[in-house]
């Protein structure tokens, strides 16, 4: 009897242990790309997080950080072609994430932000599409989760830019921001490998809303 | 106690000798270090990324028979068997690239692909809307580009020195049997689709897939858009009429519908016209598009649309203008597909559809009844197996069948007179494209036909090749040869009328620097079997027919120079002859002129929120033939030359509101298409002229597009 509790204790806590594996691998990685300059340390992490992924299988968040990172070095590429290949690669990662979690908000705000630098590339071109295709993301993302601060940021930065260009009153992407800032001030999220990133976006549009 | 701690010493051991260091290189192809690679063991976390010298070295905690994976951005995935039993391994890997990258090679001789994802195309969808004096149609919008001449009063496809008929259009892969709308003689005509509705476009002026037949100069391939995503209403209220647009989404489908109302007749009321009409041109027009997704990959797709369009007109003599003719034309038109596309595995996939064209045109020439009707359907089935990634093999097979009817009313015996003919065409074709890697790729294939009104079997061979030496610029050939059945004219009077024939030979060479494109072809064209008229006897017809065209073209763009710029210039050269029909000799045909420039800018004006564009258009001289003349100067006349300045504006006050004028030959140049004339001498002895223009100089063009969503942002501009 004692030995069988022996053994079942034995074999829970190898569980924990992996499961505690993969919350300080991961943690340890997060950091790591939150911190990341160069394309070799994005790069490095993003492998990381491929690993991780691949032999995980059930969990979302490495393909979810991978699919960062792409976009991240996707946002300081020049070359429009480099840049979309880039954002296809952190549309194949997040394709993977949805794969595992359907309708996670953090996914789905992330989606919109690959539209939205999609956008960049070609804004003449591909405006019309894909800034449609962004807030409908962005939208969708904030009625999954209204507490997601970064889907917020994202719609607030959208409706800023719609409002300039036609030159109509920005108040409703202000109200959006301020929103946002109230949520990545109290929002805690119960998952410690929970995505954080965005509130310095937050904070930087600020100036424009005063 | 000695075996307890026999077993302690056992686990001890094995863990120790359980960790096993992985070490290597990673390189590519030519020897080239890879950094940034990741290096790992299958469903692990070990692994590691390999340094700037492509070096990696890692430590592993798994044990046993593994698998030793390597992936890099654009090279195929390497993986390999490993043991690890603590022995160090020391492993070089080589990365294999990926041929189907941004970079590698493709096709490009003979065709102008537009679709908005991919970066390198030439014209993109949005374009073909938003080109100034094209008023949104997708033929006037490409007449712009290299290959094409511009044929004022019929506003149809003109492709290096073929008839316009010789173009054709596809929608979804599927045949389009008349793609123009009706229009009175002399008058251009417009595309029955219009261009928002598509994604893609690939115009290709020659050397195009065997997968398209029955066309001989030039392919249109339009693909429509995919499944909508998001709920809106559109309306627009235009100068010549008013359209009405709804598209409703499900989460895995979506149906758009859209009614059109056109009517000139307020706009022809208030601008004179040269054309005498008793009514002018109305129509009515409806369309539907649903789209679903089957299953995992599955897409399914339905269009149709019909257009009911009449008017009515005098036609004056030449030689004596008071007597006038009256003609009637009632337009009936329905056009309808289904597609249906699906991957079977990784490596196959399937699609095929289903067409119907219903054309009839009910007319009344001084009240005397005549009209055609052609009813065709068209299924194609198309098998799609990628062997791998150097690779690809296409075949399929299609039947398109059609039937054509012609009846007038013989004004002294009252009988109704008609013609009709029943044609079958089978065919099936075979593609494949080899890649020899990513600098070199060879297209090559086959048609075969079965033609079932003449009982013959026709082979026709294709084949490009492309090469890119540097990441810019490339060079492409193509070959093929390219049939079509005689214009439904002429078969009705004879049935036993085989299909025309040409040759093509096109040399291409095209640089895309970013957002700069260069582009220079030359091509040489072999027409044989054109329908000939045996002693000038338009009864009597054969096959005879012969004819050539070559010429070189030349196009540049630029969207980076200038910054929200985007500018345009095509220039054409086209030398051809045809002995065909009624000509006496060979000679040019009037539809035919040696030089065509087009000018085409667009600019985005921010701080007054409008894109502007303008257009400007030369055509040399077009031949035709006075009959004041001896017949050895058949065709020797030449025309003016024509020219056109067009500019639009399209002005966004509001976000989902949009504001549109345009005008076309804005100087109002006089523009002369050809002349005809009387078809009995006058009291002199002198065949009397008229020339052919435009019907009024200019025309002028209003809108306003408001744009009903949950979002506001969205506009009908890319509709423009």
């Amino acid at each position: 009897m004692k030995a069988i509790i022996f053994i079942l204790t034995l074999i829970s806590s190898t569980v924990f242990a992996n499961d505690d594996k993969y919350t300080e691998v991961m943690s340890k990685n997060i950091d790591a790309i939150y911190n990341a300059k160069t394309v070799d340390e994005y790069q490095q992490a993003i492998n990381s997080f491929e690993r991780i992924g691949n032999a995980e299988k059930s969990k979302w968040e490495p393909f979810y950080y991978a699919s960062f990172g792409y976009l991240m070095m996707a946002t300081r590429e020049k070359d429009g072609g480099k840049k979309d290949q880039l954002l296809d690669m952190a549309a194949a990662s997040l394709d993977k994430a949805k794969a595992i979690k359907d309708n996670e908000s953090e996914i789905v705000a992330l989606e919109g932000f690959v539209h939205m630098i999609r956008l960049t590339v070609d804004p003449a071109t591909r405006g019309p599409k894909y800034s449609g295709m962004a807030m409908q993301s962005f939208g969708k993302a904030i009625g999954l989760n209204p507490e997601n601060p970064r889907a917020l940021v994202f719609m607030a930065q959208m409706q800023y830019g719609t409002a300039e260009f036609f030159k109509s009153p920005t108040t409703e992407a202000c109200a959006t921001l301020a929103k946002s800032l109230e949520k990545f001030a109290t929002f805690k999220a119960d998952n410690p490998l929970a995505p954080q990133w965005g509130r310095g976006v937050a904070e930087g549009m600020k100036e424009q809303c005063k | 106690m000695k075996t307890r701690f026999t077993g302690l010493f056992i686990l001890f051991t094995i863990s120790l000798f359980g960790q096993t260091k992985i070490s290597g290189i990673v390189k590519d192809e030519k020897g080239e270090p890879i950094p940034g690679a990741n290096i790992f063991i299958q469903d692990s976390y070990d692994g590691v990324s390999s340094d700037m010298e492509g070096n990696f070295s890692f430590i592993s905690d798994e044990k046993g028979d593994k698998i030793l994976v390597a992936t890099f951005v654009g090279y195929k995935q390497f993986q390999q068997s490993v043991e690890l039993n603590g022995q160090p391994l020391v492993i070089h890997i080589q990365l294999k690239e990926e041929i189907n990258q941004l970079d590698a090679v493709v096709i490009s001789a003979g065709s102008f692909t537009a679709g908005e994802e991919k970066r390198r195309t030439i014209l993109k969808a949005v374009d073909i809307a938003t080109t100034a004096g094209a008023t949104a149609d997708i033929a006037g919008a490409l007449n712009t580009l290299p290959g094409t001449t511009k044929v004022g009063e019929s506003g149809r496809l003109f492709v290096r020195g073929g008839d316009s008929n010789e173009a054709r259009t596809f929608i979804d892969g599927m045949v389009v049997l008349d793609a123009y709308g009706p229009s009175a003689p002399n008058t251009p005509s417009r595309g029955r689709f219009l261009p928002f509705m598509f994604k893609g476009t690939s115009f290709s002026t020659g050397g195009y897939s065997a997968e398209y037949g029955q066309a001989l100069s030039s392919a249109l391939v339009l693909n429509s858009k995919d499944k909508a995503e998001m709920n809106q209403t559109d309306i627009g209220i235009l100068s010549v009429g008013t359209d009405a647009a709804h598209t409703q989404v499900w989460n895995r489908s979506s149906l758009s519908g859209k009614l059109q109302y056109t009517n000139i007749r307020p706009y022809f009321g208030l601008i004179n016209q040269r054309v005498d009409w008793k009514t002018a041109p109305a129509s009515l027009e409806g369309s539907a598009a649903y789209r679903a997704q089957v299953g995992k990959d599955g897409v399914l797709k339905f269009f149709g649309n019909f257009n009911h369009s009449d008017f009515s007109m005098y036609n004056h003599e030449i030689l004596d203008p008071t007597i006038k003719h009256q003609f009637d034309l009632n337009n009936n038109y329905r056009y309808g597909n289904g597609t249906y596309q699906q991957s079977l595995n990784k490596n196959w996939s399937v699609r095929g559809g289903l067409s119907y064209t219903f054309n009839q045109n009910d007319a009344k020439q001084d009240g005397t009844p005549l009209g055609d009707t052609e009813k065709g359907i068209h299924a194609k089935a198309v098998l799609e197996n990628t062997i791998s990634d150097k690779v690809e093999v296409r075949f399929g097979g299609e039947l398109i069948d059609r039937n054509y009817s012609a009846s007038r009313q013989n004004e002294n015996s009252g009988a109704l007179e008609s013609l009709s003919f029943h044609e079958s065409i089978a065919a099936s074709f075979v593609e494949a494209e080899l890649y020899a890697n990513k600098h070199f790729v060879t297209k090559i294939g086959g048609r075969t036909e079965y033609d079932g009104l003449i009982d013959k079997f026709s082979v026709d061979p294709r084949l490009s090749l492309a090469y890119k030496p540097g990441s810019n610029g490339q060079f492409s050939f193509a070959y093929g040869t390219f049939r079509q059945s005689a214009k439904n004219q002429y078969v009705m009077l004879n049935n036993n009328l085989t299909p025309e024939k040409a040759e093509h030979f096109i040399l291409n060479y095209q640089i895309i620097n970013d957002r700069r494109t260069f582009r220079v072809e030359t091509y040489y064209k072999k027409y044989n079997q054109l329908v000939k008229f045996q002693n000038g006897d338009p009864q009597l017809l054969t096959n005879l027919g012969t004819g050539y065209a070559k010429g070189v073209e030349l196009f540049w763009r630029d969207n980076q120079t200038l910054k929200n710029v985007d500018y345009w210039i095509s220039y054409s050269f086209l030398d051809t002859k045809r002995n065909y029909l009624d000509f006496p000799t060979a000679a040019t045909p009037s539809f035919a002129s040696k030089h065509n420039i087009s000018f085409v800018y667009k600019h985005f004006i921010t701080a007054w929120k409008s894109q502007l564009g303008f257009t400007y258009s030369y055509g040399s001289g077009r031949p035709y033939y006075n009959p004041n003349n001896s017949s050895d100067h058949f065709n020797s006349d030449k025309t003016p030359s024509y020219q056109d300045l067009s500019a639009n504006v399209a002005y966004l006050p509001k976000s989902n509101l949009i504001l549109y004028v345009s005008c076309t030959n804005l100087l109002g140049h006089n523009n002369i298409f050809g002349y005809q004339y009387s078809s009995q001498p006058n009291a002199s002895g002198e065949y009397v002229s008229r020339a052919v223009r435009q019907p009024a100089p200019r025309f002028l063009f209003v809108g306003v597009f408001i744009t009903i969503t949950k979002n506001k942002s969205v506009n009908q501009l890319p509709n423009l």
